[in-house]
């Protein structure tokens, strides 16, 4: 399926303003001013100035905490989010119970006691922010995630993504759960993307971010064919 | 059985995009021996049925050529027998077989087409797709050896002993899911010729009663250079599923 942009103008918009780029300058902001958030059981709530929240919006980190305070923005981050901001980017501290986490091993083994296999929820949300895929919830398509190939106000998200794993619960083990979620993401024009996360942790990277090193992650699509609809080969002579 | 009518379709098409309510709408036709079908007679020993007499332009993509005669599978005979254009013969005599004495061969599945094939086999023929079994060619080029018809029974034994194998096998584990190709595929094309049908579209697969797993994908993806489809058919309903390895994009 083709990229179902919102507006005219929203490809060239977002040809001319790459999501990499807008990451190095959050990056880049974020390192002169650090900002400081808090772990919860299920998200981390990041304080930051107005120009951060602006910043943070236009990568699609987190969602807005609305509050009459104007000096300081407050951010809602997931796990992943939060994990990847501070790992990946470096340009976040987060504290849990009044302590600042400064170690990565603390604050993973944290998210890990909070959310059962948030390991394989965080490769699998790197890995598609690497590719600079916008990463969001998918809960609303019965999904994991939805990504977007920019910022979700230039353009519909493409893949409703489903992370399996060996080691999770089995996710499409049943045909009617094929049926179920080929169909809802069908109906809301996007592709089904499973991404398989598996690999075998070493015993010294057990409980470690370092254990990220030790997955792979395969994708594969699932797509419902009509056989209606394609009698016609246009390839034949 | 269940056939689209095509006012119902038109009508069903606006007002949604469901195309499995095509299925149930619309009536039974009625279809009739025409004067003159084809005649085939089974042979037992194979499970197919040897073509006496062609009528019509449906052979070009139905049965398979060997040395000059042209033999039908099951569920080719089935569904000819079922749309009035096959008269199938008994063995011994001219006694036609019965369409009940052909659903029970397919229901018992020792053919090499279990129920589960046929459905599949007889929806997208009626789409008018062309379909033949994996594996089997559509035409050989004649074999050196002994008379023409011993070669000839033995290379069909062969290729149906394989299909019986097969369909035991599956049978006999219901409870591995076991992914197996079942028809290649082609898409309507009037000028389909045997001696040189291409690529198919896609192989037809089954997995069971499970979706397939992603290594039994990989496993038959290895051994089939088509694309593969994997059909899930429940109470008359047939759903096609391609699952396909990518890499996404990296962007900028």
């Amino acid at each position: 399926m083709a990229p179902r942009w919102k507006w005219k103008g929203a490809e060239a918009k977002a040809l001319a303003e790459p999501v990499s780029e807008t990451v190095l300058e959050l990056q880049s902001s974020f390192a002169q001013t650090v900002a400081s958030g808090f772990l919860s059981s299920c998200n981390v709530l990041l304080s930051v100035e107005p120009e951060q929240a602006d910043l943070l919006d236009r990568c699609c980190f987190g969602r807005p905490v609305v509050s009459v305070e104007k000096d300081k923005r407050w951010i809602q981050l997931s796990f992943e989010e939060a994990f990847f901001l501070f790992y990946k980017l470096k340009c976040v501290k987060i504290s849990l119970h009044g302590c600042s986490l400064e170690n990565e091993v603390d604050l993973w083994r944290s998210m890990s006691s909070f959310k059962p296999n948030f390991a394989i929820s965080y490769k699998a949300y790197s890995h598609l922010r690497s590719k600079n895929w916008i990463v969001r919830s998918g809960l609303q398509y019965g999904v994991d995630f939805v990504v977007y190939r920019h910022h979700p106000s230039l353009v519909h998200s493409e893949y409703a993504v489903l992370v399996q794993s060996i080691s999770g619960i089995d996710r499409l083990k049943v045909w009617s759960d094929i049926h179920c979620s080929v169909r809802l993401t069908g109906s809301v024009a996007k592709t089904l993307l499973v991404l398989y996360v598996n690999g075998i942790v070493k015993t010294e990277n057990m409980n470690l971010p370092l254990c990220l090193e030790d997955y792979i992650v395969e994708e594969q699509t699932i797509r419902r064919w009509s056989p209606e609809l394609s009698r016609e080969d246009k390839t034949r002579t | 059985m269940e056939e689209k009518d095509s006012e119902s379709e038109k009508e069903a098409g606006l007002l949604c995009n469901d195309d499995e309510e095509y299925q149930f709408g619309g009536s039974v036709p009625k279809f009739q021996f025409r004067v003159g079908s084809s005649k085939a007679r089974w042979i037992a020993e194979l499970g197919m049925a040897e073509v006496e007499l062609k009528r019509g332009k449906l052979w070009t993509t139905t049965g398979i050529i060997r040395t000059g005669k042209t033999y039908c599978f099951i569920e080719e005979a089935l569904y000819l027998s079922e749309i009035g254009e096959l008269q199938l013969l008994g063995d011994e005599d001219d006694v036609v077989i019965s369409l009940k004495d052909l659903y029970r061969e397919i229901a018992e599945g020792k053919c090499g087409c279990c129920w589960e094939d046929y459905e599949v086999y007889r929806y997208l023929k009626g789409l008018g797709y062309i379909l033949g079994r994996h594996g089997v060619p559509w035409t050989t080029k004649d074999v050196v050896n002994t008379t023409p018809s011993d070669e000839d029974e033995s290379l069909c034994a062969g290729e149906f002993s394989q299909d019986k194998d097969s369909i035991t096998k599956r049978l006999s584990d219901m409870q591995i899911c076991d992914a197996r190709p079942v028809f290649d595929v082609y898409l309507p094309n009037s000028h389909f010729k045997k001696s040189s049908p291409g690529e198919p579209s896609f192989v037809a697969c089954f997995s069971g009663d499970s979706p397939p797993s992603k290594e039994e994908i990989e496993v038959l993806q290895k051994r089939v250079a088509s694309p593969l489809m994997f059909c899930h058919i429940v109470e008359g309903r047939a759903s096609f599923f391609s699952f396909n390895s990518i890499d996404l994009l990296v962007l900028p």
